[in-house]
């Protein structure tokens, strides 16, 4: 597919996780998204970037059908994990997400203790067959989450009392307890000062050993640091989709210049 | 009259001020509204408010205190022999009163002063009886004599009242008009004063708190030299008689406004909270618009009606169907009727707050428990209500507030006879047994021919007092649980 980077092997041989075809999305009579075909693979960081309202949030929230709890969107084309149809009409949404795991731009942990917050998923999906099992989840999430260390002693304590980026990684460990296969990022630094949102990224650098990961994020650093592949998204269409060294470096497409070098956005 | 002339006197005082007070501010700054320190309308506001503040404080502090003292110094005059068997100082001066208050209405109708202190009490009395004064003794020298005393002194104060109220409002207008200057704030004054009078309106509130609780109090106290605490508070009976050798404990009473008060949150509390989650979370937004009004309809309902259903369907039905052939008795006036009727006056009050609350709870903690793979069931579950909780619980407080303090529907759906705990724990736990509320007995204890100085008729400040610190404690509770467990969403 690219063979600049055979160096980086992890990236290049890496199979395809969630394909997207011809996807459209409509709030109520707005076109939010126009054609939108991106392959994304297994065990890479995936960065949507692009000017606010260009539809990168939208993409995001259609791989986990999370728009189906906007009464008024309707997406049309076709989405496959491991290629199934997520939009057959024989697949629970619900034990979709369970797969495709969410963390939001807002840090929204649940009003219950730091345990509960991450044992939540795994306690739903029936994860552990114990509680020395669930423990360990637990642990094992949050040591993921980089925040084993500040929360150990206190995890009966709520989550809300957490700071903004302990809340945030809090969010992370609790969609990683739930052992997804994708993990869907949307802005998840943009409430954080620069040292949480270092944590952070660190820790998505880590997620990659395991998952597919797809950010969403306004930051091209960030993207840049993060991610191997970037998909450029504007005014609803895609408009190139390459790896992260191509797009920051060698651009095809001149929106996508003009953007990455803060003439447009 | 006079008093209406008076409030219309500064009413058109202030406005004269408003005009002068912002003329004034004009004129020295030359004309140019932009050379003065405040809006010109505050300067205009300035004076009006120093107008009126004083003078209806003046007026209204006159109209407190010069009753009392009038009405010391009347009874004074009446001598002791004037003071019939039976009867006491207070009596007499309610006479008083109402002959003073002949007077006037007498002399409105044209008669002439001089004719009617001439007349004997018993002609005067006949002359006041057709004018729709009616006197229940017959009336004395020493009655009238007072009752002119009254009326003359009413009459001499409302004229220096009237001096003294005016004096105010002129010199707070002289006083203010003189402040008025291109360089005066008026704008911190006119909000310094509208701030007083929030703070007052906020006063009125509080005080009228602790007014209730004081005549409470010391109703209450009366009772108790009458009546011995323990026997109130620890006796297990209540029979009262107006004869005497009452039994007045609270006991039989706490435990009906209990027992009816929970098996109508029993009602009340599962139905409306699943109302209110299907309200919020499941019904659409059509269904939402026509149901939600349709809910709060029933809050709208007097309660004597809900009376009436419990009394006429409710009460019969649930003897014929269940009571019955159950061997519970055969009373339709009972607990579960007035429970059950009191639950569902109750719905509305669960569920319109709890729906409120639920709508509160943030979108993102739906969304993030959806993203885990959470149904809708499972997010509400475990989510929303948890989150929800301390507001869900401030809402069912309230409406245990509700219950404990409502009475039509007891008496027409449990009846007005007091629990037996004479006749065994059986009789008082069976919830198809009539039996009465605290408030149902204050209303009873209190109409009728009553003495304000019986235990019998006392006792109701007892009881009125006893159900206050209830459901005070109540919502001090509520508003702790909302204080301690409310989660801060930003």
């Amino acid at each position: 597919m690219n063979d600049m980077r055979l160096i980086d092997r992890k990236t290049t041989m890496n199979e395809i996780k969630i394909a997207a075809e011809g996807v459209d999305v409509f709030y109520g009579e707005s076109h939010a998204l126009k054609d939108v075909s991106v392959d994304i693979e297994e065990r890479t960081v995936t960065a949507f970037i692009g000017p606010s309202g260009c539809g990168k949030s939208t993409f995001l929230r259609c791989l986990n059908r999370m728009n189906d709890t906007i009464p008024t969107a309707r997406v049309t084309g076709r989405i496959t994990l491991d290629g199934e149809d997520i939009y057959a009409p024989s697949v629970d949404p619900v034990q979709l997400r369970a797969k495709v795991g969410m963390v939001f731009q807002k840090p929204n942990p649940f009003p219950k203790s730091i345990y509960d917050n991450v044992a939540y998923g795994p306690r739903i999906h029936g994860l552990s067959r114990n509680k020395a099992e669930l423990d360990e989840i637990v642990e094992n999430s949050l040591r993921r989450a980089a925040l084993w260390d500040e929360a150990k002693d206190r995890l009966a304590e709520p989550g809300t009392g957490l700071s903004g980026g302990q809340q945030q990684r809090l969010c992370i460990a609790r969609a990683v307890a739930t052992a997804p296969e994708v993990l869907l990022m949307d802005e998840p630094c943009s409430a954080l000062d620069p040292i949480a949102t270092a944590q952070v990224e660190e820790l998505i650098d880590e997620l990659r050993q395991n998952f597919s990961v797809v950010i969403v994020t306004h930051s091209m650093q960030q993207a840049a640091r993060v991610s191997q592949k970037t998909a450029f998204f504007h005014l609803g269409h895609l408009v190139e989709y390459d790896d992260t060294d191509t797009i920051f470096q060698n651009p095809r497409d001149t929106r996508t210049e003009s953007y990455i070098t803060g003439r447009i956005g | 009259m006079p008093t209406t002339w008076l409030i219309l006197a500064i009413a058109a005082l202030a406005a004269l001020g408003f005009v002068a007070g912002r003329a004034r501010a004009m004129t020295s700054a030359g004309g140019d509204a932009r050379r003065l320190h405040s809006l010109p309308a505050y300067y205009g506001w300035n004076v009006a408010l120093t107008v009126l503040t004083p003078a209806l404080g003046l007026f209204v502090l006159w109209m407190l205190v010069q009753p009392f003292l009038v009405d010391r110094h009347v009874t004074g005059l009446i001598p002791d022999s004037a003071i019939g068997q039976g009867s006491s100082r207070g009596l007499v001066m309610s006479d008083v009163r109402r002959v003073a208050e002949g007077l006037s209405v007498l002399e409105a109708r044209g008669a002439d002063a001089d004719d009617i202190a001439a007349m004997t009490p018993e002609a005067l009395q006949d002359e006041m009886a057709a004018v729709g004064v009616a006197l229940g003794t017959p009336m004395t020298p020493a009655v009238k004599a007072a009752a002119e005393a009254y009326r003359a002194e009413t009459d001499g104060w409302r004229t220096w009242m009237g001096v003294a109220v005016l004096a105010a409002a002129l010199g707070g207008l002289a006083l203010s008009w003189r402040m008025t200057d291109k360089d005066f704030r008026a704008r911190n004054t006119v909000e310094r004063g509208i701030l007083f009078m929030l703070l007052g309106a906020a006063l009125v509130a509080i005080l009228t708190t602790l007014g209730i609780v004081l005549s409470m109090l010391f109703e209450t106290a009366n009772f108790f030299e009458a009546y011995p605490w323990q026997k109130f508070f620890l006796g297990t009976n209540w029979a009262p008689d107006f004869r005497g050798n009452s039994e007045l404990a609270i006991l039989p009473l706490l435990w009906g406004t209990l027992y009816i008060s929970l098996i109508a949150l029993l009602v009340a509390v599962p139905i409306g909270l699943f109302a209110a989650i299907y309200l919020s979370e499941y019904a659409t937004k059509r269904v939402r618009t026509l149901a939600k009004p349709a809910i709060e309809i029933l809050a709208g309902i007097p309660t004597i009606v809900y009376g009436l259903f419990a009394l006429i369907t409710v009460g019969p039905m649930l003897r014929d169907w269940l009571a019955q052939p159950l061997g519970f008795g055969n009373s339709s006036s009972s607990v579960m009727t007035a429970g059950l009727v009191m639950g569902i006056m109750l719905i509305p009050f669960v569920s319109s707050l709890s729906d409120d609350i639920i709508n509160a709870v943030p979108q993102s903690l739906r969304d993030g428990s959806y993203g885990l793979g959470a149904t809708q069931s499972e997010t509400i579950k475990q989510v929303i209500v948890p989150a929800a909780l301390p507001g869900i619980v401030g809402a069912i407080l309230l409406a245990a507030s509700r219950a404990i303090g409502e009475t039509m529907i007891v008496v027409l759906g449990a009846g007005a006879a007091a629990a037996q705990f004479n006749q065994g724990l059986g009789e008082v736990v069976n919830p198809f047994q009539a039996m009465t509320t605290i408030t149902v007995k204050i209303v009873s204890q209190l109409t009728g021919d009553t003495d304000f100085s019986s235990p019998e008729t006392l006792v109701a400040f007892a009881l009125g007092l006893t159900l206050f610190v209830i459901t005070l404690g109540l919502n001090v509770l509520a508003l702790w649980i909302v204080r301690r467990y409310r989660e801060q969403y930003e």
